[in-house]
């Protein structure tokens, strides 16, 4: 049976905080945005161009509020946890934009920040005393730590068995074989002690980041195996799957020590990180990187999907009561989006946008089951191709022109980050299903390109992102909370 | 008294249908029989369209003006020939003047040609506008936003608009995107001037009623006031009307307010209610004004939606009630404009 993700007395907490919340945002609310993805999927570029974008009013015709003039400006806060390190989005823009622009690096740590949006309201009763403010909060976090989310459901049982039968699939041997031989070697009814605790972690951690190295599989929990940040080699990191026990175990056993430690990883870790960022939003962008998964095949896209359906179904959709919202917070609005989509030609996107209904339809049809609203899009946060066609014998070829970043590959030609090539990746597949089986040729090759180099600058000297639909993403997101 | 009687019906009908056995042909010995699905209105819907003139009455007007113009020729040639008779400097004088006549008449001729095409042209523009939206077709949106910079390329309030059609233009890749950012920016301005001249008539007219002295007067002054409220917003956004051009834009008008005179009823009628019985207790003058106001609003308002070359997708659309508070306030306070 399913365990409810949280406790009454999390419930209780969260309550209390909603109300907290409910008190002094009764003059400057304040909208929870949850951007969630899986790692690489975006979120670090999502926010900073968001970020960005707000502060500088970049250019987002569909944005209503800044197009309509409405929209004031908006400044950076102090978030009111002082414990959680700030967003850095100064250095990431650094990053994305400096002499040599690069990709920030993936996410290590949790991190916070507060935008205050300041606005003129349409309605009159809104406009009468001046203009509005609105506080903006975003989390960013590594996206392994969200496929934990769903373990908060599993007891220590069905998990093993989960991950005991993912690891013996025929495509993760070579990755999971010797952790298995070292299952096998050990017995799970022995008395409890840290040394073989230890080194079945170790075994299987290994097996977890070689399998995401490989980069065939995204959904393996637990998350803080990979990056532990400062729980590395505490006993609630100390744990691995074991095979079901047939005989009723003593309570001292190795098997009800691992147990245990599963209990408490979920209870210490996952639970108030869930709690803490997730339990309370009020929208959410779940950023999808499809093009990864088109070009490591079927079994990642599959992987994809079942990893997205069961994160998902942990959080809180559907329709915002305002009479509750004081106590409960519920995500009314869903935004799927898939990200980069400035490595395929806008002619390509009405199918990348199908494919990502594909990817996300048993989620999306719970969450509009539950009420909410969802949409879905293909965008970039950071533009960093522009569009052209070339002639191929005697065909037209849509292509993307680009620096594709060092290291990356195609037809033997390794690239060095510095050429600049137009690129025509494949077609998309027409039908999304396609994707799915096996055998179906899908000749794709999607190469990931460096950002732009030359950027516009407006008046004031601040750097305009290019984008993709970014603009009305972010008036789906929160545009109605500035009408 | 009769014996009851009882006889066995007929049962030899309900032999004939036996159970028909299971059997398979091959699909292409059937005849298809299913009933096609038509997209199409059906045609009980949709009201015919106004009957064309007949043969007899097309032959009518051919002859007629071949008569006309003939006659017409024919004085022109016998005026001239009689001032040459009269005198030589007349007659050339006259043969100037005449020609200097047909080349103005040749030049509005031409004006008119351009003014009725570019009313044309704004009606095609809402149309694939609205095509361009529900299809999402970027190239299309794409052509009607460059259109329609160049329609109003000459516009010199409407530079700040441009630039930011043509800034935002290459970042765009949907096309209800593109016709929504080019509404927002290029026919927003233009709409909430076109508000401001549809008010400042309907406050001209209902000003007018409350102080005429005659009925005739006001009717006299609506239609003139109608008429240059609508010459002036078609040419807001871009139609410059000329002659034809002017009595084809009333007819669009007076059939837009013939079709949607109910709905625009529905739309506003409390509110006229309530302005008519607040402004009628002051003055029954008054009270006529604000309803001679309303339809110049009408008028105001229809003209709008024939000449506004995009359809209302992200603007909201004008409505009667929008004007209510400019005659209210005429109404309650008159000595005011």
């Amino acid at each position: 049976m399913p365990q409810p993700p949280t406790t009454i007395v999390d419930e209780l907490g969260i309550a209390l905080s909603n109300m907290a919340d409910a008190a002094t945002g009764a003059f400057t609310p304040t909208l929870r945005l949850g951007v969630t993805g899986l790692s690489r999927a975006g979120k670090t570029i999502f926010i900073t161009a968001l970020v960005h974008n707000l502060l500088t009013g970049g250019r987002m015709p569909g944005f209503a509020p800044l197009a309509e003039g409405r929209f004031i400006g908006a400044r950076l806060a102090e978030y009111p946890d002082a414990t959680i390190p700030r967003f850095a989005y100064e250095q990431h823009l650094e990053t994305l934009t400096g002499k040599q622009p690069a990709w920030p690096e993936g996410t290590r740590r949790i991190s916070q920040l507060r935008i205050v949006l300041k606005y003129q309201s349409r309605h009159w009763y809104n406009g009468l005393r001046g203009p509005s403010t609105l506080n903006l909060d975003i989390v960013d976090y590594p996206g392994e730590w969200l496929l934990d989310l769903p373990l908060l459901g599993l007891s220590f049982a069905e998990w093993s068995a989960e991950a005991l039968e993912r690891a013996r699939r025929p495509s993760s041997i070579k990755e999971a074989g010797p952790v298995l031989a070292l299952l096998d070697s050990i017995d799970p009814l022995k008395p409890a002690n840290d040394p073989d605790a230890e080194r079945l972690a170790t075994a299987f951690t290994d097996y977890l980041r070689r399998s995401r190295e490989d980069g065939a599989l995204s959904t393996l929990p637990p998350g803080r195996f990979l990056l532990p940040g400062d729980l590395e080699g505490s006993p609630a990191l100390t744990f691995a799957p074991l095979p079901p026990a047939m005989h009723s175990m003593r309570s001292d056993s190795l098997y009800a020590m691992l147990a245990g430690r599963f209990e408490a990883y979920k209870a210490q870790v996952v639970r108030p990180f869930f709690r803490d960022h997730f339990a309370r939003l009020d929208r959410q962008v779940v950023l999808v990187d499809t093009l990864r998964a088109l070009n490591a095949g079927p079994a990642a896209v599959a992987d994809l999907e079942t990893a997205l359906t069961a994160v998902l179904a942990c959080f809180r959709q559907g329709e915002a009561n305002p009479l509750l919202r004081p106590f409960a917070r519920r995500i009314d609005r869903i935004l799927f989006a898939a990200t980069k989509a400035d490595h395929v030609h806008h002619t390509s996107h009405d199918r990348l946008g199908a494919i990502l209904n594909r990817l996300v339809s048993s989620a999306s049809k719970r969450a509009r089951f539950s009420g909410a609203d969802t949409r879905s899009l293909a965008i970039a946060g950071l533009r960093a191709t522009r569009e052209g066609t070339i002639s191929d014998a005697g065909q037209t070829l849509p292509t993307l022109i680009g620096t594709p970043i060092a290291g990356e590959a195609m037809d033997g030609t390794t690239y060095d980050g510095i050429t600049e090539i137009a690129l025509f990746p494949g077609d998309l597949p027409e039908r999304p299903d396609s994707l799915f089986e096996d055998g179906t040729p899908v000749s794709l090759n999607f190469l990931r390109f460096a950002p732009p180099q030359h950027l516009e600058r407006n008046a004031n000297g601040d750097v305009v992102l290019p984008h993709i639909r970014f603009d009305r993403a972010l008036d789906y997101l929160i545009g109605d909370w500035l009408a | 008294m009769k014996r009851p009687i009882a006889r066995p019906v007929d049962a030899a009908d309900q032999d004939t249908a036996k159970a028909r056995a299971p059997r398979a042909f091959a699909p292409s010995d059937v005849q298809l029989s299913e009933a096609v699905f038509d997209t199409a209105a059906s045609e009980g819907l949709v009201a015919p369209p106004p009957r064309r003139m007949t043969w007899w009455g097309r032959l009518l007007w051919t002859t007629g003006s071949i008569l006309v113009s003939a006659g017409l020729g024919l004085a022109a040639d016998r005026l001239i020939r009689d001032l040459f008779a009269a005198n030589p400097w007349l007659g050339w004088l006259g043969l100037g003047v005449l020609a200097l006549f047909l080349l103005a008449a040749l030049a509005l001729g031409i004006r008119e040609f351009f003014a009725l095409r570019r009313l044309h042209a704004l009606d095609a523009l809402r149309r694939d506008a609205s095509r361009a939206v529900a299809d999402n077709d970027q190239q299309l949106a794409h052509n009607i936003t460059d259109h329609l910079t160049s329609i109003y390329a000459s516009r010199p309030d409407l530079a700040r608009a441009r630039q930011t059609v043509t800034e935002n233009l290459p970042h765009l890749f949907d096309g209800h995107e593109i016709v929504a950012m080019t509404e927002r920016s290029l026919m927003a301005p233009l709409d909430a001037r076109a508000k401001a001249l549809t008010a400042a008539s309907a406050r001209r007219v209902a000003l007018v009623t409350a102080v005429s002295p005659r009925a005739l007067v006001d009717i006299a002054f609506v239609i003139y006031e109608s008429v240059r409220l609508a010459g002036a917003i078609a040419a807001l956004y871009g139609a410059r009307p000329g002659f034809f051009g002017f009595w084809r834009l009333t007819g669009a008008v007076l059939t837009h307010l013939a079709v949607t005179g109910g709905l625009v009823l529905t739309d506003g009628i409390v509110e006229q209610l309530v302005g008519q019985g607040l402004a009628a207790k002051l003055s029954a003058r008054l009270g006529e004004g604000v309803v001679n106001g309303l339809m110049t609003v009408r008028v105001g308002i229809a003209a709008m939606r024939v000449v506004r070359p995009l359809p209302f997708e992200t603007q909201p659309q004008p409505v009667v009630r929008d004007f209510i508070p400019e005659l209210t306030r005429l109404a309650t306070d008159p000595t005011k404009p």
